[in-house]
């Protein structure tokens, strides 16, 4: 085959030497023509003509061999093209069913792929971004996988490291920029001086960092991002140089990034490392010696040319090592602390990547399903078309020929398929990249752009020569057929039947596999929005009221604002109870977790002794969260400034206290400074998340804090929620005009957003295996039609012998039940084998989880056993007469 | 009576030029020889429509050419040779060629 191949490629390129090599080869013929006549006793001149003569017209010869040639490769493929399109215009139908059913399965693989390619194969849109590594600091061993790093940390990476051309520093933050006396909320990320300059991002207006940013005392500077720059300046170009206060000190803008997606986050403005005032605190705690003060920063790099990633990780290792060894006090054998360092790009994609994969494979199965649908109706129109194909046989035409004339026909129609598919895909897109922007930030390369077509082009002739291969290999008409009259039993060979049959039990055994897959995501996310929460959502309205750094100073200062408006917003009518707090469940994080707590008469640990969140709060705020009080009472109006401090805790931190009663004792958050005593235990509040078990709470009346907060209004309400935002935003602005009212939504709002990530996953899921059971079924239901209509015989004299026809009914019936079963026993050995993968995703539910496996296998059944019932009946109303005579 | 120069149908000088090769490669001149020798000269081949159906054979896998040294003309020639499809290919039509020629003489017999 490959000498075949090599000879029409020559003949394409190299058609000159081919002319000469012909030439040679007929002179060689004439030379030995002539001598012949030669030697018979002729003169050479009449040789000579006598075999020119005897050979015909030279010239005619070697068109007619260079035709010859030349009917290869494209002309070969020019007239199987003409025939295809001839032969598939007169079967319409058909043709309309096939490429809808192709294209709506190649259009989702389309889609799926500009995700997959978007987000995980594209390189990151810096020039040499594959250079640029991420190092990544684990504890595992008490299950932390993921450790920011600290300001001490990047120092000591820094020295010690020679693999890098600049390690820089990125964390975010949300402060307010005063613009005009307005406070916005800006997303700021804080970055090493050189940060753009490793990115090699040059800036479309001013400049960005420079070392001397990063200075001690040196003036604060801002870089705003493009979209920033556009919707909140208009695009101004005479912003460089422009002052807006942060944080209590001017900063003055010197720079605009160009429009592109940012990494590792999207934020408003950038500001450098020093200009952070928490940042600021870390280096004085760091200062005073405390190693991991300040350890959230993300540390990425850009490499040494030369220096692979994997060298670089290990020396990372090398490092971290070093600091276990050194510092045996803060990284505690029992944390197995340890670094590496990976692709900044692998790192970015680290969460989206199995879902998209998943994703992925959902939607191969889905075409695969689809080819096997069409290769079953393609099968049987083959059955149809056999004189014609008979015919092209008895007038010359190789099988070889023939399925090759098939195939194209079926390249064509999966072509067709695929156009199709792109504008399935391009309707498909928007919904699944808002979808897949929930798992990562990288969204904004995803488009439908040149590697796309040419992959939905390489899909489409793959997806026709998968499904053109069975019944081309099976189309092999003797040229008797041409002859045959085309009989009523002519369902075709056993041979066929069986082929059809093994379609429709793997076409069960797939969408098995996918419905479980569904099913198992939606028994997760059912069990997941019916966790027990420990508060009642609704009718609570929560808005941000977030007092700014530069005003509110002192516990007291915000005292002075919280308090008033809840003392207000209580004499509303309409407003069932009010209260602020630091936090609001499932809203963004809370500002104090994981702060070390000492219980009085236990022995002080340092290291793993208990930790917990705290909750400042006004008195009223497990009334309007209705948060069960267990034991002892809650706040009351008693629990003034300069009454005994109290606190509550929570059942879960209650649990330090062994069988013993927590009440009366006292606690301690800020290490002994100061003491409360436990007044009362809650219930477990599911503060951030509903997967993970319920954190230790403290909860302390905000008349007695000593902390500042990021208060949160939480209104229960019995009216229109509308109406409620209107008049807490006139309360609080009736107190300070100044402070701004942010994100004013329903807690049943925040509950439903945070559920929405399962829920349209599940969703997503239930659509794919939904499309794959209508398949199935689809071609279930044709191939016992093509069966019962091979049967009409037998079922015509068993009607003729007086059969009920309940019992043919059965039969048929039984028949499909076979395939059926065969293919879901298939189906759950492999998706029980399969389902592993999908554990990470599943809240409560185990991926073997029997209750979904049984629904799924009866849903398949019954729906399945229905689809026959049509054909079945169609085998009762055969009539006998008529199948007995067609003998 | 002089033999009758038949003209050839196109398939028919195919099966001729796949049958001649079943002794071992030959160059174009020599197959036109020997399928006059063998036929007793009565299928005389337009010797220069050999060749397209050479080539066409070539181009359908049949058969293989190869550029080697003719030994008695000490010159280079291409030479053809049967592959295993051609094989097969010519059992398959001489089968069906039997078949046809019987089924005709069955009919002129009968009817004669």
């Amino acid at each position: 085959m490959f000498k075949r191949l090599g000879r029409r490629f020559r003949a394409l390129v190299g058609g000159a030497r081919l002319d000469r090599q012909m030439d040679q080869e007929l002179q060689f013929h004439l030379d030995l023509e002539t001598n012949r006549l030669l030697q018979q006793g002729l003169t050479p001149d009449q040789a000579r003509t006598g075999a020119l003569r005897t050979f015909g017209g030279v010239e005619k010869v070697r068109e007619e061999c260079r035709e010859a040639r030349r009917t290869s490769w494209a002309d070969t493929l020019e007239r199987n093209t003409r025939y295809a399109w001839r032969a598939l215009r007169r079967q319409p139908g058909y043709v309309a069913a096939v490429v809808v059913t192709l294209g709506l399965g190649i259009g989702a693989n389309t889609a799926m792929f500009s995700v997959i390619d978007g987000v995980m194969l594209k390189p990151l849109p810096y020039p040499g971004s594959d250079r640029l590594v991420l190092i990544r600091e684990a504890a595992p061993l008490v299950g932390q996988d993921e450790v920011g790093v600290s300001i001490r940390e990047l120092y000591d990476y820094r020295e010690q490291l020679k693999d890098f051309d600049g390690l820089v520093e990125f964390h975010s933050m949300s402060f307010d920029l005063i613009n005009r006396g307005e406070p916005d909320r800006v997303s700021t990320g804080v970055v090493s001086a050189n940060f753009f300059d490793v990115l090699r991002v040059r800036p479309v207006l001013g400049r960005t960092f420079v070392v001397s940013d990063e200075g001690h005392g040196a003036a604060a500077v801002l870089v705003l991002s493009y979209e920033y720059w556009q919707t909140r300046f208009a695009g101004d170009p005479t912003i460089i140089g422009q002052v807006f206060e942060m944080n209590d000190r001017p900063h003055t803008v010197v720079g605009v990034l160009p429009p592109m997606a940012q990494y590792p986050e999207n934020c408003d403005v950038y500001m450098p490392s020093n200009a952070c005032p928490f940042r600021a605190r870390g280096e004085q705690q760091m200062a005073e010696g405390r190693r991991r003060a300040f350890g959230g920063l993300t540390v990425f790099g850009r490499l040494k040319p030369g220096v692979t990633v994997e060298r670089a990780a290990a020396d990372v290792a090398m490092v971290a090592n070093r600091f276990n060894r050194d510092f045996p006090t803060v990284y505690e054998k029992s944390d197995g602390f340890k670094a590496n360092a990976v692709p900044l790009l692998q790192e970015i994609t680290r969460n989206a990547r199995p879902m998209l994969l998943m994703i992925m494979g959902a939607t191969l199965l889905v075409l695969l399903l689809a080819c096997a649908n069409v290769a079953s109706l393609t099968l049987a129109r083959t059955l149809h078309r056999e004189r014609e194909l008979a015919l092209r046989v008895a007038l010359g035409a190789g099988r070889g020929q023939l399925a090759g004339q098939l195939l194209t026909e079926s390249v064509l129609l999966a072509l067709g398929g695929g156009a199709l598919g792109l504008v399935v895909a391009r309707l498909m897109l928007g919904g699944l990249t808002s979808f897949i922007g929930r798992f990562t930030a990288r969204t904004g390369d995803i488009h439908i752009d040149v590697t796309v077509l040419l992959f939905t082009l390489g899909l489409s002739i793959l997806t026709g020569l998968a499904f053109g291969a069975l019944p081309a290999l099976v189309a092999r008409p003797g040229p008797a057929a041409a002859l045959k009259q085309a009989g009523p039993s002519s369902g075709g060979t056993p041979r066929r039947r069986r082929l059809q049959s093994s379609l429709v039990v793997a076409q069960v055994a797939v969408s098995v596999v996918l419905l479980v897959g569904a099913g198992l995501f939606l028994t997760s996310f059912y069990r997941l929005q019916s966790v027990e929460t420990g508060y009642q959502p609704d009718r609570v309205i929560s808005a941000e009221v977030f007092g700014n750094f530069s005003r509110f100073k002192s516990a007291d200062d915000f005292r002075r604002l919280y308090l008033p408006i809840v003392e207000r917003l209580e004499r509303i009518p309409g407003i069932v109870s009010a209260s602020v707090a630091s936090a609001v469940p499932l809203g963004s994080e809370q500002m104090y977790m994981d702060a070390p707590v000492r219980i009085e008469g236990q022995a002080v640990r340092t290291k793993n002794g208990p930790t917990s969140g705290i909750t400042i709060a006004t008195q009223n705020y497990f009334d309007t969260l209705r948060i069960a009080i267990l034991g002892g009472r809650g706040f009351l109006a008693t629990d003034t400034a300069d009454a005994a401090r109290v606190a509550l805790v929570n059942k879960a931190l209650a649990r330090n206290w062994g069988t013993r009663d927590p009440i009366g004792t006292r606690v301690s958050v800020d290490n002994g400074e100061t003491w409360m005593t436990v007044v009362g235990v809650t219930a477990n509040v599911r503060q951030f998340s509903l997967e993970k078990e319920p954190e230790a709470q403290v909860y302390i009346p905000l008349t007695q804090s000593l902390m500042g907060l990021p208060g949160r209004v939480l209104v229960r309400t019995q009216g229109d929620e509308q109406a409620m935002s209107q008049v807490i935003r006139a309360v609080v602005h009736d107190v300070d005009p100044n402070v701004p009212v942010k994100n004013i939504s329903t807690l049943e709002e925040l509950r439903r957003r945070y559920l929405s990530r399962p829920l349209l996953t599940a969703m997503l899921l239930v659509l794919f295996a939904g499309v794959a059971l209508v398949v199935t079924l689809t071609g279930l239901a044709g191939v016992m039609a093509t069966s019962v209509s091979q049967r009409t015989q037998e079922f015509g004299v068993r009607l003729a012998l007086g059969a009920r026809p309940a019992v043919l009914v059965r039969s048929v019936l039984r028949q499909g039940a076979g395939l059926l079963i065969l293919g879901v026993a298939l189906g759950i050995a492999g998706a029980s084998a399969a389902g592993r993968v999908l554990t990470r995703y599943l809240f409560d539910t185990a991926p073997t989880d029997p209750l979904t496996f049984a629904g799924v296998a009866a849903a398949l059944l019954l729906t399945g056993l229905v689809a026959c019932l049509g054909p079945a009946r169609r085998a009762t109303s055969v009539d006998p007469l008529q199948a007995l005579r067609s003998e | 009576m002089p033999p009758t120069r038949l003209d050839l149908l196109q398939g028919t000088l195919d099966l001729l030029i796949l049958r001649t090769l079943i002794v071992g490669p030959m160059h174009g001149w020599a197959i036109s020889q020997r399928i006059q020798q063998v036929s007793q000269a009565v299928l005389q081949v337009n010797q220069g429509s050999l060749y397209p159906a050479l080539h066409r054979l070539e181009e359908a896998g049949w058969i293989e050419a190869e550029w080697g040294r003719s030994p008695e003309h000490n010159r280079q020639a291409k030479f053809y040779r049967l592959t295993k499809s051609g094989e097969r290919r010519l059992r398959e039509e001489t089968r069906q060629w039997e078949q046809m020629a019987a089924a005709v003489a069955r009919v002129l017999t009968g009817e004669a």
